[in-house]
């Protein structure tokens, strides 16, 4: 086991986190230049206002019409973000460990605060499967790995979760959790969860098309 | 004989902190986390006596350690007469860690570098602690 634990909680730390900036780079340039090849004009007519305005809309709850018209998807679309980055990032677990290495440390929250929005997170997925699963009109755009992709992102809450109450085998399960971590975070530029890095991009992009040629609101 | 009352008080009260404070050691099963003020986890697992034992340590100082003025570890001085807390503030001071990190380094550090004995969170911060049945694996 502790040649395992090294092992996770060692280089494949690095070579996670490599991939994922790496890979976040290599898309984020490999976008830029296909449009500044394919669809130059595009730059003439982006617009920091308009981008601005686009953003600004869309990630307020309620603030866009789409938001509006589907008020509990967007509460847990909101509430499932705002967890999804604050229990990884304030984690007292993660800090100690961090800490340890580099004797950099920043406030955790309270253990029995971060275990209520990682359930919460878990939550969230679980709302996400049902909706693919029972409502036509995604199960109509859903593709299998789509269902990859969600469990991707509920693995390192279930396992950190299970793994925090020492439920189920303990060693293993904190070993899972690490691994499930890293595999979220080799999948972000690969998959559909590259949106972290692109939606800004879309929203500017789409914002200024409306703003600025359609003289439209895009929300 | 006033003087040979006192002084055999004096032994006796001696003989009798240090088999305290043996016995304290010896009964120790966790680390005591009173020095914390709103802990987060369960207390470590650690039976001071099996733990040493089991693990072949026979140096106190490899643990309860002095430092001289420059920060030079000094070999054959040992602090077991103080807790860690008495020097190790909760938030770090220059290069001497804060008192969780001390435990961590300390404990963990060992741990690692021997591939023996727990390294994951839970594994010391048990929320059951097993039976009192002697060291458990590592
Ligand atoms: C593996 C590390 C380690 C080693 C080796 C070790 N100790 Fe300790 N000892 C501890 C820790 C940790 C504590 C708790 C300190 C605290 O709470 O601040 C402790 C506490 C004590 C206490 C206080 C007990 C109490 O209940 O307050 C005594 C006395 C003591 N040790 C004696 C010794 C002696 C004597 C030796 C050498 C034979 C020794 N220790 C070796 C880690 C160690
Ligand atoms: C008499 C004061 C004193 C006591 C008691 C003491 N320490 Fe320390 N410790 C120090 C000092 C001073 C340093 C810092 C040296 C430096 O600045 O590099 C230090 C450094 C450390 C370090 C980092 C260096 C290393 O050895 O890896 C650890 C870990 C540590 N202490 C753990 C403990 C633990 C655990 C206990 C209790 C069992 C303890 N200390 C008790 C004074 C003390
Ligand atoms: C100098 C090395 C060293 C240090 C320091 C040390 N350990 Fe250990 N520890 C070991 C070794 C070696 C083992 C495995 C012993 C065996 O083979 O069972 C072990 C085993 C353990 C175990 C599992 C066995 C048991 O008693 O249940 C626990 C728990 C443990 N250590 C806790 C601690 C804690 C807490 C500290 C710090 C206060 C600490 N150790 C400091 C070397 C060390
Ligand atoms: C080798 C044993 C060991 C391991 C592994 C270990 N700790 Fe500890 N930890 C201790 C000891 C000893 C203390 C001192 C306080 C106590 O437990 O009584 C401590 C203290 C703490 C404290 C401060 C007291 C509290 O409960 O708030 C926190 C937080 C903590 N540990 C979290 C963690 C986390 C998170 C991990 C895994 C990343 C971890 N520990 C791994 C032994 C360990």
């Amino acid at each position: 086991m502790h040649s395992v634990y090294s092992f996770v909680t060692g280089p494949m730390v690095w070579v996670a986190f490599g991939v994922f900036v790496a890979g976040c780079l290599f898309r984020l340039v490999v976008l830029l230049s296909q449009v500044s090849r394919k669809e130059p004009f595009i730059f003439s007519y982006m617009n920091l206002k308009w981008s601005l305005r686009s953003i600004g809309h869309w990630i307020v709850p309620f603030a866009t019409v789409n938001w509006r018209r589907h008020p509990v998807l967007t509460v847990v679309t909101f509430v499932f973000h705002i967890c999804l980055f604050l229990v990884p990032i304030f984690l007292l677990s993660h800090i100690v460990l961090v800490d340890e290495a580099w004797s950099i440390s920043w406030a955790a929250l309270p253990d029995g605060l971060a275990d209520a929005l990682t359930l919460t997170v878990i939550a969230c997925c679980l709302f996400f499967l049902v909706r693919r699963i029972r409502s036509p009109e995604v199960k109509f755009v859903t593709y299998p790995s789509d269902y990859v992709i969600l469990a991707i992102v509920a693995a390192p809450f279930v396992t950190g979760f299970l793994a925090y109450h020492q439920w189920f085998g303990y060693p293993v399960m904190f070993i899972l959790h690490v691994i499930a971590g890293e595999i979220m975070l080799i999948a972000i530029p690969f998959t559909r969860l590259s949106h972290m890095l692109f939606a800004v991009f879309t929203r500017a992009y789409m914002g200024s098309e409306f703003g600025g040629v359609r003289k439209a609101k895009d929300w | 004989m006033k003087k040979a009352a006192v002084s055999l008080i004096l032994i006796l009260a001696g003989c009798a902190l240090l088999m305290a404070a043996a016995a304290a050691q010896e009964d120790m099963v966790v680390v005591d986390p009173g020095p914390f003020e709103n802990p987060q986890r369960p207390p470590s697992t650690f039976r001071h006596e099996e733990h040493n034992l089991a693990a072949d340590i026979w140096e106190c100082n490899v643990c309860h350690h002095v430092y001289d003025e420059e920060g030079n570890l000094l070999d054959d001085e040992s602090s077991e007469d103080m807790r860690c807390v008495d020097c190790h503030f909760l938030e770090d001071t220059g290069t001497q860690p804060g008192l969780m990190k001390a435990f961590h380094l300390n404990c963990k550090g060992c741990h690692i570098k021997e591939a023996k004995g727990p390294v994951m969170c839970g594994e010391c911060h048990r929320w059951r602690q097993p039976a009192a049945d002697g060291p458990g694996a590592g």
